[in-house]
């Protein structure tokens, strides 16, 4: 018997289906005249010859079924079929079908959309030419536990051109310059990267070139400006290549212009020039070292990372004879760039509300399962009548997974909508400093993401009926008064698991809302060192031509303008208050002999005189510096509470001497005139580093934030009076990044806040759900039992007996979820401890609030049904039956 | 319902085609009701067809290549769908044929045994 000659003709079935369906109509026809007239001939009246032929021949229906599951394709066939009448019934009940749906659209609809980030950020490759091959290499100083540190020039021209691991290196640096133009000039971000880059990347430009290494070894002036750049200032012109723009008053000519979906690590920079374009480039190609640069390397084809990395760290060795004293003990660390774009805690962070929104879809699949397993409880008697009719066990199942699947695939649909509406409310949010989020949407991956876990949901919300049905049609047949019993608890225990389930889900995610709302609330009570309140932050940048006397000069009489505007109590410059990474730098202490040269990670900073005071940073011993410490004066500096610590541990360091750099250096002697409080000036959540503040008078940075304290509740409303006090001193010198000293700082909070408030959100629906999920249940287990209350009752059980049953059935099965739910937390809190803040993973009080909140809800959900219990009349109850 | 028939045995599948195929071989094309209305004759009332389950075993035996069908004209010029039996009808029946004889001779010895006998055999 041919296996391929069936399938042909089931094939060939499924395309004439019209034709043979009239076809055996057709035969069935002519056979029952047939019979007829025989049996009309045998001497039956018409009547009895008709019901005798009928008769004769049995069921036409069923008949006809297997004729037709024999003829086609059975599955494909029966599949259409079977959605047809899916949605036929689903549309007899619009109550059920709507909330259904609705409650799996908008959990399928927040999956997609928080996987559409999880996809945009870390799942899809990085836009270059084989991204996989793209590292960042860092100098590593193990015994200063730095891992990434920026590499000196000449390091990465000995790593190039020894290793074998990689094809080709290329270094960058980040900064920012001032462009000048006839009327105005202001600040634009820059990065001045070796030739090389972009051919290691695999990036042309869009129109022009990419300047050569001749070229950059030339120090020629050239640049390449972003699209966005090369909109906002030549309005997209074709003229723009070979156009000059004036950085820093120098002119460069523009050779090329770059795709406007271009960027690199998170630079998002107008003006790329040539490396050698870094101040004192010849002085600074010499160090060897630690230096300015940032590194990304792309490997040679068929060379893994370790392989590089082992390579890596054996040129390391090597080039330590070559490096100072100083400068030894360093490895090299290779990082894949896609992890490098986003840090270990946001990767965390992201899959950890990846993992939630799973859970609220799962706990939604888990609500819709139960409501759909107490409808097929009540749909017995309609499967009951298509069994007897001729259907099979497994058509029957077949029929319940296609309803569940339908359901899943219209929730699919308007769930994609919600997740377009999510990715909107997402985009808004800017959560923080995500790399790749202007990447964000819903393309294939995404779409494919959805159809998945609609159809993984369909098949989760019918499984549970499906199983109940196929255990009870084993069951003989005719027993219609078992109604409610025996299949009764198949289905309660079922539903029962889930209620557990969904509850145990939703503690899970409530510790995790509550443990990052107690770090966010942690985070927020930090005390940042300054007080920023009715702060007004603004920056500021002078000529680059300008001499530092001049420079000096022109800051000291912009904060005497400021300082007497009404309004303003008093105004400090910092050369910038919020700061990113520092590298580690040397530093000497001690004079007379006895100097100590180390390493250390500080940040160093020109200050005004009253900078301290007007952002209310306490002196802790010493003085504030003055108009005493002019240019000429001998070099002071003051210092903040963690760099006394830490060199000078114990003693007073007020009067003590250091200088920057190794002792031989011939840089000047700084004496400690005082100590202020510790800043935390790198984020909220990152212990102050050591920092040390000179007089602005003495070095007078080119950029300037200018720190204006003032007695209105809204800082800005000054902005106006404080631009025309600047441009009185400096006609054209930019103001720009206007905003105030809180924003600034909440920017600090806007990833925690964000990944908190998405988890609270989360978590707030999934309790819901599992309050509505037992609801539903202990409502449904009263209704199955209404005779069984109505028989205690007239035994004798009082109202409150019968409440504390309902009560306590809902509680057993509430503190059962909450105990496994517990169990998880204390398992995956330990996981995701990076995220916190504040707090342990095990934070007793988080676990007891969160416990005490699940009971409320729980005993509030069964608090309802329970009341119904209690008025059950005996006498009606016992006549349901 | 049942207890009117208690002394009819149900036509089983396997043995539907064996009877069918034996049909068609004796008396060539035939329509479904001739089919059925012959397999009741022969079987004197004795095996209970329900005949609409011929139709589904036909499309299985075409499908098989047993048999094949034609429209025709009936004795009384009516259309009709004739069903014929193929080379591999012919080899099926043979088959079968050979099957049912071994089988029904292997219980036709068994009934004969007394229990005496049996347990003899199996020591």
């Amino acid at each position: 018997m041919s296996w391929a000659s069936v399938l042909a003709a089931r094939l060939r079935g499924l395309f004439e289906h019209k034709r043979l369906e009239r076809e055996l109509d057709d035969e069935v026809l002519f056979h029952l005249e047939m019979q007829i007239e025989d049996n009309l001939k045998a001497g039956m009246n018409p009547a009895e010859a008709r019901y005798a032929a009928l008769r004769s021949f049995g069921g036409i229906e069923p008949m006809k079924e297997r004729h037709r599951e024999r003829r086609a394709f059975a599955l494909v066939e029966a599949m259409a079929q079977d959605i047809r009448y899916a949605v036929r019934t689903l549309r007899k009940s619009p109550g059920f079908t709507t909330s259904c749906v609705a409650v799996l659209a908008l959990a399928i609809g927040a999956n997609t959309a928080m996987f559409s980030v999880l996809n945009a950020v870390l799942l899809r490759p990085l836009p270059y030419r084989s991204p996989e091959q793209l590292v960042m290499l860092w100098t590593e100083i193990p015994s200063q536990n730095l891992r990434e540190g920026r590499s000196a020039y000449w390091n990465v021209e000995q790593w190039r051109s020894q290793s074998k691991s990689f094809a080709d290196m290329a270094v960058f640096d980040p900064g920012s310059v001032t462009l000048t133009s006839a009327d105005k000039a202001e600040q634009i971000s820059v990065v001045r990267i070796a030739p090389n880059l972009f051919s290691l990347l695999g990036v042309q430009p869009m129109q022009g070139r990419i300047f050569s290494a001749e070229e950059a070894e030339q120090r020629q002036r050239l640049a390449l400006i972003s699209h966005r750049f090369w909109q906002t200032r030549f309005g997209g012109s074709r003229d723009a290549v070979g156009a000059t723009v004036e950085l820093d008053g120098v002119p460069f000519q523009i050779v090329g212009i770059l795709p406007a979906a271009f960027q690199f690590a998170q630079l998002n920079a107008d003006v790329w020039e040539p490396h050698t374009m870094l101040p004192d480039w010849e002085a600074s190609r010499a160090v060897r070292g630690g230096g300015a640069w940032f590194v990304v390397g792309r490997l040679q084809p068929n060379v893994t990372l370790e392989q590089a990395q082992a390579e890596m760290s054996a040129i390391a060795r090597r080039l330590e004879e070559q490096l100072p004293a100083s400068e030894r003990n360093r490895g090299i660390s290779v990082v894949p760039l896609s992890l490098q774009l986003t840090g270990p805690r946001s990767r965390l962070a992201l899959w950890m509300l990846t993992g939630a929104v799973c859970c609220v879809l799962l706990i939604a699949a888990t609500n819709v399962a139960s409501l759909s397993l107490a409808r097929s409880a009540s749909r017995e008697r309609e499967i009951a009548i298509r069994a007897a009719l001729g259907a099979s066990q497994p058509r029957i199942v077949r029929q319940l997974l296609a309803e569940s699947l339908t359901l899943a695939v219209m929730s699919g649909l308007l769930g994609v909508l919600v997740a377009l509406g999510g990715i909107h409310v997402i985009l808004a949010l800017k959560p923080g400093d995500l790399a790749r989020l202007n990447e964000v949407g819903l393309d294939l991956p995404v779409l494919g993401w959805a159809l998945a876990i609609c159809l993984l949901t369909g098949i989760l919300v019918g499984l549970a009926p499906a199983i109940t049905m196929a255990r009870r049609n084993l069951r003989p047949s005719g027993q219609e008064g078992g109604r409610g019993i025996a299949g009764g608890v198949a289905t309660r225990r079922i539903r029962r698991a889930l209620v557990v389930t969904e509850f145990a889900l939703a503690i899970i995610l409530l510790v995790g809302a509550g443990l990052l709302m107690r770090s966010l609330w942690s985070v927020e009570n930090v005390d940042p060192g300054f007080r920023p309140e009715r702060v007004l932050s603004v920056q500021l940048s002078t000529p680059a031509l300008m001499s530092a006397a001049q420079r000096a000069d022109t800051y000291g009489r912009v904060l005497e303008q400021v300082e007497s505007l009404p309004g303003v109590e008093n105004a400090g410059m910092i050369g910038d208050l919020l700061i990113g990474g520092n590298p580690q730098q040397m530093l000497t202490t001690g004079g007379d002999g006895r100097t100590i040269s180390e390493r250390l990670r500080y940040r160093r900073d020109e200050v005004s005189a009253g900078f301290f005071r007007a952002v209310g940073t306490p002196l802790l011993g010493g003085r504030f510096f003055s108009v005493e410490d002019g240019p000429d004066s001998p070099r002071v500096a003051i210092i903040n509470d963690a760099m006394a610590r830490r060199l000078w541990p114990g003693r007073d360091p007020l009067g003590e001497r250091f200088k920057l750099g190794a002792g031989d250096s011939d840089s000047l002697w700084f004496t400690v005139v005082g100590v202020v409080g510790d800043m935390r000036r790198q984020g909220l959540e990152y212990e102050p580093i050591p920092q040390m503040f000179e007089p602005l008078a003495q070095n007078p940075s080119r950029l300037a934030t200018l720190l204006v304290r003032t007695s209105m509740d809204d800082p800005l409303r000054m902005l106006g009076a404080l631009e025309a006090a600047v441009r009185r001193v400096e006609k054209h010198a930019p103001l720009y990044g206007v905003t105030t000293l809180e924003k600034r700082l909440g920017g600090f909070l806007t990833q925690r806040r964000f990944q908190t408030s998405l988890l609270i959100g989360f978590s707030v629906v999934a309790l819901l759900m599992a309050a509505i999920g037992i609801y539903a249940l202990i409502q449904y287990s009263i209704a199955t039992r209404t005779q069984e209350i109505g028989i205690r009752m007239a035994v004798g059980a009082q109202a409150g007996d019968i409440f504390r049953m309902v009560i306590s059935e809902g509680l057993k099965l509430s503190l059962t979820g909450l105990v496994l739910g517990l169990v998880g937390a204390l398992c995956l809190g330990r996981a995701g401890s990076s995220l916190l803040f504040g707090v342990t993973a095990t934070d007793p009080l988080t676990f007891i609030a969160v416990s005490l909140l699940l009971i409320a809800v729980a005993a509030a959900a069964c608090y309802f049904p329970a009341r119904r219990a209690m008025k059950v009349e005996p006498i009606v109850a016992l006549r349901q039956e | 319902m049942r207890n009117g028939h208690a002394d009819k045995a149900d036509v089983l599948q396997g043995t539907l085609i064996l009877l069918v195929l034996r049909t068609l071989e004796a008396l060539g094309p035939l329509h479904g009701y001739g089919i059925a209305r012959r397999i009741e004759q022969i079987s004197r009332e004795v095996l209970q067809l329900n005949q609409g389950t011929l139709y589904p075993a036909l499309l299985r035996m075409e499908q098989e290549g047993w048999i094949a069908s034609k429209w025709g004209a009936s004795e009384k010029n009516r259309k009709a769908k004739f069903y014929s039996i193929t080379a591999a009808g012919r080899r099926r029946l043979a088959k079968e044929a050979e099957d049912w004889r071994r089988m029904s001779s292997t219980i036709e010895r068994f009934l004969g045994l007394d229990p005496g006998n049996m347990a003899e055999e199996r020591g």
